[in-house]
């Protein structure tokens, strides 16, 4: 099976298979935030520290342990989690933008500390060995973007996910219809810190080389910025905004070094143009259904 | 409907770009790309190692080139973002079909490159990275610069056995990997010399006042300092020990190796030291000629140590090729490997056995009248 997996990955240009990898981690962290964000409404500026935190568990795990991958994925995951409820549980119980100084907080707090552990090799950081599997990364990847995508449409659609957005919409309001919104609140950042956590462990792995430096404040704002691209709340919108910004270094490449003039350009202008991202308010379910209902009934296209 | 059309018109342009780059093919090419920031945080290491580069290219070109073919530097910009760098080497590798990559500057970098590079059996020659950990990541990982085992024993020698050093304080940032590696390569070496560390300070990149750790170091009373960070801090630091009627000076790395260093510190900087292993202030013939040759070519400017460890770095591929007469990977590796005694314009290069390189000599240099000054040549033992 492993062997199979492999030959079919080499099959890919590993060029584009480096950037298709890329976009899958970018579309995981970036849904992670978007049950944080775009569903709850609470503004999160620390997604990259549970980034962090997924990526020093799964290197550790591996590097310590030899944890087979799949298992080191969960705990990455689980790991991120932990930390943000124990970050939710007094932020969350209040309303008002107090999360997103919290996890600021919390993510300059946990930088700090990495630079400061033996275990992280402090400022150094960790080179980490590829993970103990026969299956490929970039086949985990793909599992994880899948399992994420409907793990999420799912939720969008069930109760939670509309306790979330009333929640959003006017806390007070759902707190009045019997929504407990503290605990909602809290289950979502842990739902979002876990993808954050997956997202960190592949990257970790992917990358092969992890520094707490490269998680700082600008990597929180990178996925912030691919959720409201795209659309918050949105899936496809989230995915399309993961996609392009990932890739946008690529096609401006011809630019050189105005390249990120023209990328703040691009940003500011969509963001006149429409505010609410590229798919704001384009449902997964209702992309998938148009699509399913046009094959059927051709006549009325 | 509309939507679906600009998403599949995004899609495309991303194809196309992606399509663009596999074009452009040229077999009486030896491509060699430059992995490095060209904007961002760390350009100040990037532009000036390319432009090495390309003078040590079109130098080559001119005489003939190599094996009867052309070198090209495929350029691209990391901007020191490491998820970048890998998708650049990457592409280096399978769309340029580059034969060696020369890069990054930063060590961080050169560590994400490096198993990219083994796993495709490319040459990495880094052309700055100091940390430690790096070429044990691979047969086809090398650099070029002077090392910081190498040089720090070397150093603490000449300090005790020249000016009777007994003391000394250590200042680290602690947010910088570079000098977090450096302070455990200076703690390592001191170890059973005659000298001994009585204060060892934490700071951080980025930090303006120093006044608590120069209290504490003031206190102890050591004959000098260690900082084994960058240039802006080091500056700041002297002055905060200055302000406090200090006498001694401080000695540091390459990461102190700045016009800034000067510009910024003053006269409180005077009598300070650093040690690097290329100094245009008392070139060797080969370096003199280099440092004329870069200030024809580039209206004036005068080449500092990037510069000379990039145009180092293609001229040691350049003569490995020759000696290889192939560019076959594990012969053209081989080659690298066997490099001895190169007489590079940033010192004399020898590959040890784990692809470490060996410098001579190391330079203190000493600044006066704001100005660095060779205050002498350390030989490598």
């Amino acid at each position: 099976m492993g062997n199979f997996l492999q030959n079919v990955v080499n099959q890919i240009d590993p060029y584009v298979m480096q950037i298709l990898v890329n976009i899958g981690i970018g579309i995981i962290l970036a849904l992670g935030l978007n049950v944080i964000t775009g569903l709850a409404g609470q503004l999160s500026l620390g997604h990259a520290a549970f980034m962090s935190i997924g990526a020093f568990t799964g290197a550790i795990l591996t590097i310590k342990l030899g944890m087979p991958f799949g298992v080191n994925l969960l705990c990455s995951g689980f790991m991120a989690a932990l930390f943000s409820v124990l970050i939710g549980f007094p932020t969350l119980r209040l309303s008002g933008d107090y999360l997103a100084i919290a996890t600021l907080g919390f993510a300059e707090i946990l930088k700090v500390v990495f630079l400061n552990l033996d275990i992280t090799n402090r400022a150094l950081g960790l080179s980490v060995p590829p993970p103990y599997s026969s299956i490929p990364l970039p086949v985990y990847v793909l599992i994880s973007v899948v399992l994420a995508v409907t793990a999420l449409a799912l939720m969008q659609e069930s109760r939670f996910g509309r306790a979330l957005k009333a929640i959003r919409e006017d806390e007070i309001a759902a707190e009045a219809m019997g929504v407990n919104a503290t605990r909602y609140k809290i289950q979502a950042f842990a739902i979002g810190s876990f993808y954050a956590g997956v997202g960190g462990c592949l990257y970790a792995h992917f990358i092969a080389y992890i520094n707490p430096s490269d998680f700082g404040f600008l990597k929180s704002i990178d996925i912030l910025n691919m959720v409201v691209l795209g659309g918050l709340g949105s899936i496809p919108g989230v995915i399309l905004g993961a996609s392009l910004l990932t890739t946008a270094p690529e096609f401006l490449g011809f630019m050189k070094q105005y390249r990120m003039l023209v990328y703040g350009i691009i940003l500011i202008i969509l963001m006149l143009f429409r505010p609410n991202g590229l798919l704001g308010g384009v449902s997964f379910k209702e992309m998938v259904l148009k699509i399913f209902r046009k094959r059927t009934q051709p006549s009325r296209a | 409907m509309k939507k679906l059309i600009i998403i599949s018109l995004l899609l495309g342009l991303v194809m196309m770009t992606w399509a663009g780059y596999g074009l452009s093919k040229e077999s009486d090419t030896l491509k060699i790309g430059f992995l490095g920031a060209l904007t961002g945080d760390v350009a100040m290491y990037g532009q000036p190692t390319l432009a090495g580069m390309k003078m040590a290219a079109s130098e080559i070109n001119q005489a003939g080139g190599v094996l009867g073919k052309k070198i090209v530097i495929v350029e691209a910009d990391n901007r020191g973002d490491k998820q970048e760098a890998a998708t650049i080497v990457q592409r280096f590798i399978s769309r340029d079909k580059v034969i060696a990559i020369v890069g990054d500057p930063t060590t961080g970098i050169t560590k994400v490159a490096a198993p990219i590079c083994e796993r495709n059996k490319v040459i990495l020659l880094s052309a700055g990275a100091t940390g430690t950990g790096v070429v044990e990541l691979g047969k086809y990982i090398f650099r070029d610069t002077l090392l910081d085992t190498v040089a720090v024993p070397a150093l603490i020698d000449y300090f005790v056995s020249n000016a009777g050093f007994k003391k000394v304080a250590v200042i680290t940032s602690d947010n910088n990997d570079y000098s977090v590696g450096l302070t455990q390569v200076f703690k390592n070496a001191i170890k059973g010399k005659d000298c001994t560390i009585v204060s060892d300070e934490k700071v951080k990149d980025g930090d303006k006042d120093f006044s608590a750790q120069i209290t504490n170091i003031k206190a102890k009373n050591p004959d000098i300092i260690f900082f084994s960070g960058y240039y802006t801090e080091g500056s700041l630091i002297m002055k905060e020990a200055r302000k406090q009627g200090m006498k001694i000076n401080m000695f540091g790395g390459d990461g102190l190796y700045s016009p800034t260093l000067i510009s910024l510190g003053g006269q409180a900087i005077e009598g300070s030291m650093v040690y690097v292993g290329f100094s245009p202030e008392q070139p060797t013939p080969e370096t003199a000629k280099f440092i004329e040759k870069y200030k024809t070519a580039n209206k004036g400017v005068i080449p500092g140590l990037f510069e000379a460890q990039g145009y180092d770095a293609v001229r040691i591929l350049a003569e490995a090729l020759q000696r290889a007469k192939s560019s076959q990977p594990a012969k053209f590796r081989d080659a690298v490997a066997k490099t001895k005694d190169y007489k590079g314009v940033s010192g004399t290069i020898t590959f040890q056995a784990n692809q470490e390189p060996l410098k001579s000599p190391v330079y203190l240099l000493e600044i006066k009248n704001g100005q660095f000054a060779l205050k002498a040549k350390v030989p490598v033992k």
